[in-house]
């Protein structure tokens, strides 16, 4: 009989698919580390034939890459030594038990079966585990199981067919750890010990002024934001209504330019329109009209509309939907897959959620005829399916968050497993003194999938009188109005997030914790958004929103969306927006003064890495050429930093001494 | 010089509705070899005083230039039937707010540009490349006719060639055009743009942009 060693990356994945190979696995403890069990069962592997099974996990990475003892001391070295001193791997001391656990059960063992995550982190973690077992044990085999969600069948599925571990993520994420340790610790120690004398002094010790390398340009974006609301200034701008009164109805006219910031200019066009006083309807055009049903969920639209509509921050998020997947209640919860495969019975999964009381009735009009097939995005990670809930589990039995992020879940994958949105628009366009002017309205035929998926908003407007081309008429009312363009407002977490992935910083699985951790480090505050401004910000925010009216159809949509959002952030503790502190804004004015092309808080240095990580993956560059190629770019701006250090520490002192004295 | 060679540049600039002072022309004749040709002579004529300042160049009857009321606020609508040669002075991009204009500009002195949510560095071309991008508009402008009275013009329909990239100094012609309480009403139908800029005017110009435009904002801020 084989003995086939399993391991997971955590004690729930261990316990979670232990008792579904095993219907019941008897769970042992492990000596010092009472959060971790090593279960026993008996299984009859396809490959393996009957074999008796231990099933244990680690707890994410085992090893940890170092300095040498004598670069670990801040004192021991210049920081600029940091980016060639030579480094080890050792297993961290907080590890240590779990390595020799793995290191016992491989001695008995022929197989080695690694069930970590199935993503970049986790072929890294699961080759720490290889390394630690056949140092124990040269002569196993090894091999990987390939899942995404911990659903009975799934896994069943996956330990028919084991894989192999993938080197080339790995080596990505190996890569990604050398670069982190040696930039953190040269940035981190430059910085601290050049600037932190200035900082008032809270508490014993001097405050550490981390560096990361996603965290500076995720900072930059708050900062780039701060300073836009904070310089804005207001101006006027003009414009023209058109109202006319038909069938008892007041239609009301908006003119196609927006609106003008030029008063002169806009008497002169409103003078033409009152001397012409007859318009002249030029088009009138009823036509079908869809509002689109939501793509497949993938992790940052998780966590941009969890952050915007479940009053959560996207790490709790994350963390809530970590928890469900864990429980085998939802899919792998770390995905860019915007498209289901062809080959996935959808209907089975919907059948599940049929005795919910809320949407338990729309999916069973799925079930009798309301199905139709997702829409395909345009993003497939090849590794997993886009989230969808797997299992059914009753809401009450849930913590809060977690109840919230499953209900999303569910409703978003109804809403894409249902139809579009049916509507009829008409548009009415009027020629008034050489002026087009427009009249728009929707009236919702069906809603379809917005009856599952309160998120998006599409609603009638006013019903529309009935219009001729060639029309004259002449307008109850023209009138010229005046307005202020408003400030934009400050980065709110959905927004940071889609900026940081158009930017290419942190991976979809990582962002969360790299805004947490600009939070931690003080660089930023997180407040929830509510006072006012957005309301008239509709109107002309920037100058330049005033002229979005013009778009039609799909842009109508997104509105529908941005009133759902404002509904939801006007009260308290909406959306989180972010301000950065003192300090986040000097590091970040330092490190542009030092030199724009290549500062840290921009998003280049840091996207240019992904991109390298991603040649890794795909066989096309290998991980020492890029750990070299980045640390000599990144070494470029540290000496240009470390020269102009001065320029830092002026930042320093205007914005956090000056400002906290003055 | 054959006094045909003057006659031949002088009917060349008239078609194009332009009237060189004869002091211009004798110092345009003063500069140029014998040997060069014809053509080449129509065009360098016609380059140079396109880059000149059309107040010291251009001696127009008074048909082409504009009439004396023009600027009357009173009068509600008139007709210019020109041809009348004028060159532009200032142009403003009245459909953004000056803000986000000022905010367009440093991105581009930052060397970053926006697409969609994107960040994208800027590779400098090889032209000195601090020409601003197409501007929508609709523009308002600052034009001033041969005698050099000045008058404002807003542009009612897009007009290939207006923007805030376009020179200062550009000429243009103008014909059948409606002036309205003393703004013309350019459209496309009545503006022929000749081209051509003032270099000094253009540089200084283009220079003090992003400060005019602080300063008007600002000015608009205390008006209030």
């Amino acid at each position: 009989m084989g003995r086939i060693l399993c391991v997971a990356e955590k004690p729930s994945i261990a316990k979670a698919v232990a008792n579904h190979l095993s219907g019941g696995a008897r769970a042992e403890d492990v000596r010092g580390l009472p959060w971790v069990k090593n279960y026993k069962f008996d299984y009859n592997f396809h490959r393996w034939g009957p074999s008796s099974v231990t099933f244990t996990c680690v707890a994410g990475h085992v090893k940890q890459l170092e300095f040498h003892e004598r670069y670990k001391k801040w004192m021991g070295c210049r920081p600029a030594d940091l980016f060639e001193a030579p480094v080890q791997t050792f297993i961290a001391d907080d590890k240590k038990i779990i390595a020799k656990n793995i290191e016992t059960q491989a001695r008995y063992a022929n197989v080695l079966f690694i069930w970590t995550d199935c993503d970049r982190e986790g072929e890294h973690i699961g080759a720490e585990i290889r390394e630690i077992a056949l140092k124990a044990n040269p002569n196993m085999q090894v091999c990987r199981a390939r899942f995404s969600n911990i659903e009975r069948a799934h896994i069943i599925n996956a330990a028919r067919n084991p894989v192999q571990l993938d080197e080339l993520q790995a080596n990505a994420v190996s890569a990604r750890i050398e670069l982190d340790l040696r930039l953190g610790a040269a940035f981190t120690r430059l910085q601290t010990l050049s600037l932190q004398s200035l900082i008032p002094q809270q508490g014993e010790q001097g405050k550490v002024i981390s560096y990361g390398s996603c965290q500076f340009p995720t900072l930059g974006f708050v900062v780039d934001r701060y300073l836009r609301v904070r310089n804005f200034v207001p101006e006027t701008f003009w414009y023209i209504k058109v109202l006319h009164e038909k069938e008892g109805i007041n239609v009301r006219f908006t003119w196609s330019r927006g609106h003008l910031f030029d008063r002169m200019a806009v008497t002169i066009i409103f003078e033409k329109c009152l001397i012409a006083k007859r318009a002249k309807v030029i088009k009138m055009q009823k036509k079908p009209t869809k509002k689109w049903k939501p793509l497949p969920l993938t992790t940052v639209e998780l966590q941009k509309l969890g952050s915007r509509f479940l009053r959560m921050s996207s790490q709790e998020v994350m963390t809530a939907a970590e928890a469900l997947y864990t429980k085998g209640f939802i899919s792998y919860p770390r995905t860019e897959t915007d498209q289901f495969d062809k080959g996935v019975d959808l209907k089975k999964i919907i059948e599940k959620q049929q005795q919910d009381g809320h949407w338990g009735a729309f999916a069973q009009g799925l079930m009798n005829g309301g199905f139709t097939q997702p829409r395909n995005g345009r993003n497939n990670d090849k590794a997993h399916p886009p989230i969808h809930p797997v299992n059914y589990v009753v809401s009450s039995t849930l913590a809060e968050k977690e109840q919230k992020v499953y209900e999303f879940v569910v409703r978003r994958f109804l809403a894409c497993c249902s139809e579009d949105a049916v509507g009829e628009s008409t548009d009415v366009e009027v020629d008034y003194g050489g002026e087009i002017f427009n009249a728009h309205g929707l009236i919702v035929l069906a809603r379809n999938y917005l009856d599952v998926y309160p998120y998006d908003r599409w609603e009638s407007s006013q019903n529309l009188p009935q219009y001729v081309v060639g029309e004259i008429f002449e307008p109850k009312e023209a009138t010229m109005h005046d307005g202020k363009t408003t400030a934009p407002g400050y980065l709110t977490e959905p927004e940071l997030i889609a900026l940081m992935d158009a930017n290419g910083i942190g991976t979809d699985a990582t962002m969360a914790e790299h805004i947490a951790k600009i939070k931690e480090r003080e660089y930023v505050i997180a407040r929830p958004k509510g006072r006012g401004a957005a309301i008239e910000g509709n109107n002309g925010a920037g100058g330049r929103g005033g002229r979005g009216g013009r778009g039609r159809g799909r842009a109508r949509g997104g509105r529908g969306g941005g009133a759902a959002a404002a509904q939801n952030g006007g009260g308290a503790g909406g959306v989180q927006e972010f301000i950065p502190t003192t300090l986040g804004v000097a590091l970040i004015e330092g490190y542009d003064k030092v030199g724009f092309e290549t500062s840290l808080s921009k998003p280049f240095l840091r996207k240019e890495m992904e991109v390298q990580m991603k040649a890794i993956c795909e066989g096309r560059s290998t991980r020492n050429d890029v750990v070299h190629q980045n640390l000599e770019q990144y070494r470029a701006v540290f000496n240009r930093t470390a020269q102009q250090i001065n320029v830092l520490k002026a930042a320093i002192r205007k914005y956090v001494v000056d400002a906290n004295h003055g | 010089m054959p006094p045909s060679i003057l006659t031949d540049i002088t009917a060349h600039l008239h078609a194009r509705n332009l009237y060189p002072t004869p002091a211009w022309l004798q110092s345009f004749v003063s500069t140029i070899r014998p040997s060069t040709p014809l053509p080449a002579l129509k065009s360098t004529a016609l380059f140079r005083l396109l880059a000149a300042d059309i107040t010291s160049t251009l001696a127009p009857p008074p048909s082409a230039v504009f009439p004396p009321d023009i600027l009357n606020a009173r009068i509600q609508a008139q007709f210019l039937e020109g041809p009348i040669v004028c060159q532009v002075l200032d142009v403003d991009d009245v459909g953004h707010s000056k803000w986000s204009q000022v905010e367009a500009i440093e991105a581009k002195e930052r060397g970053e540009m926006t697409k969609g949510r994107e960040i994208v560095r800027v590779v400098e071309s090889e032209d000195g490349a601090d020409a601003l991008p197409e501007s929508k508009g609709p523009h308002k402008l600052l034009l001033q006719d041969a005698k050099g009275v000045k008058v404002y013009a807003i542009e009612l329909m897009p007009v290939e060639g207006v923007s805030v990239a376009m020179s200062m100094g550009t000429k243009l012609v103008l014909r059948n055009c409606e002036v309205r309480r003393g703004v013309v009403v350019f459209e496309p139908a009545g503006v022929k743009i000749l081209g051509g800029k003032i270099e000094g005017l253009e540089k200084a110009w283009r220079e003090g942009l992003k400060q005019r435009l602080i300063d008007a904002v600002k000015a608009g801020q205390e008006g209030d």
